[in-house]
């Protein structure tokens, strides 16, 4: 089925609260982080809070690290 | 596979052994996340890179595939910045849409009311809401390629149809041009021109602006990328450090 219409993709299909719910943004080792939480329930990092941008060359806040 | 390894490796609870097999499950974690095994550390900077990108993100939250910069995380950035004393400057980095006008204009003023030098860079482009919070910094640049749409606010979802609806929005629009005419140096005539101009989006009303018309328009200082941007705070950090122990004497 093809849907043409002006209306924004998410005004069709609305996105489930269970993603809202799963993410979430926490201070991790002094640092703000917006995580998700997995299936298994570990958390894993979405995007790091910061403006230092040493924190981004630091290998344990690279993107889709499973936080502990 | 376990009566293998003790094959092999006679003694299992050599802790090097351990220590390596851990370091290889760390090695190919990092490769599925990243696609890379290490990045290079740094000691610390003394300049703080602030990035807005995506959607900006106000009262409504957005569905989670939209890349979005919260008010509610860049405020407590900027708050953070202002405080800490080994922070002497902010770059700015810009490659946004727009969104909300209010949470635009709130970022806008905290970025021109912190007292250290801020320096901000459009990259790709600086849209909509994004042109405030461009000409909020001391110094503004803009990359050859990256664009600026001005065009009159709007507003989506449910409206109460009565006259003040629409004043309020004239308000608004109001209170964006105000700001923008005060921390650049384009004229007003010329921005409002700009930004109710016909012909320029196709049936829509706005221009968009592509890197050195910004600067001829007077938006932004300069077109340069990060060389330049790197080159000006650090000379506006030395400024002020001179300045101020020009005043203690």
């Amino acid at each position: 089925m093809i849907l043409y219409t002006p209306l924004s993709e998410t005004d069709i299909f609305p996105t489930s609260s269970e993603i809202y719910s799963n993410r979430h943004c926490v201070t991790y080792d002094g640092k703000s982080c917006f995580v998700e939480k997995q299936a298994d329930g570990t958390y894993q990092l979405l995007q790091l809070l910061s403006t230092d941008p040493n924190d981004f060359l630091n290998e344990n806040y690279t993107p889709g690290t499973i936080l502990k | 596979m376990d009566q293998d390894q003790i094959k092999t490796n006679p003694n299992p609870q050599n802790p090097q052994d351990q220590g390596n097999q851990q370091n290889k499950s760390n090695l190919v974690q990092k490769i599925q996340q990243l696609g890379q095994t290490n990045v290079p550390q740094a000691p610390d900077s003394n300049i703080h890179v602030l990035s807005i990108i995506g959607q900006i993100e106000g009262h409504v939250q957005l569905p989670p595939q939209n890349k979005t910069s919260k008010y509610e995380h860049i405020i407590p950035q900027l708050i953070a910045i202002e405080q800490n004393p080994k922070i002497e400057g902010l770059i700015v980095i810009l490659n946004t849409v727009g969104g909300d006008v209010e949470a635009g204009l709130a970022l806008s003023e905290m970025i021109a009311s912190i007292s250290k030098p801020t320096v901000s860079i459009v990259l790709g482009g600086g849209h909509s809401i994004g042109v405030p919070i461009a000409v909020a910094a001391d110094y503004s640049y803009i990359v050859p390629t990256a664009t600026m749409t001005i065009h009159p606010i709007r507003l989506t979802g449910l409206v109460i149809g009565v006259p003040q609806t629409f004043e309020y929005l004239d308000k608004m629009q109001e209170r964006v041009i105000q700001f923008v005419v005060t921390h650049s140096d384009i004229p007003e005539e010329e921005f409002k021109r700009l930004m109710f101009a016909k012909g320029n989006l196709t049936r829509d009303i706005g221009t968009n602006i592509v890197g050195k018309d910004a600067v001829e328009y007077g938006l932004i200082d300069e077109v340069g990328g990060i060389e330049d941007a790197m080159y000006t705070i650090n000379k506006m950090i030395k400024q002020k450090k001179e300045s101020g122990s020009e005043v203690i004497q």
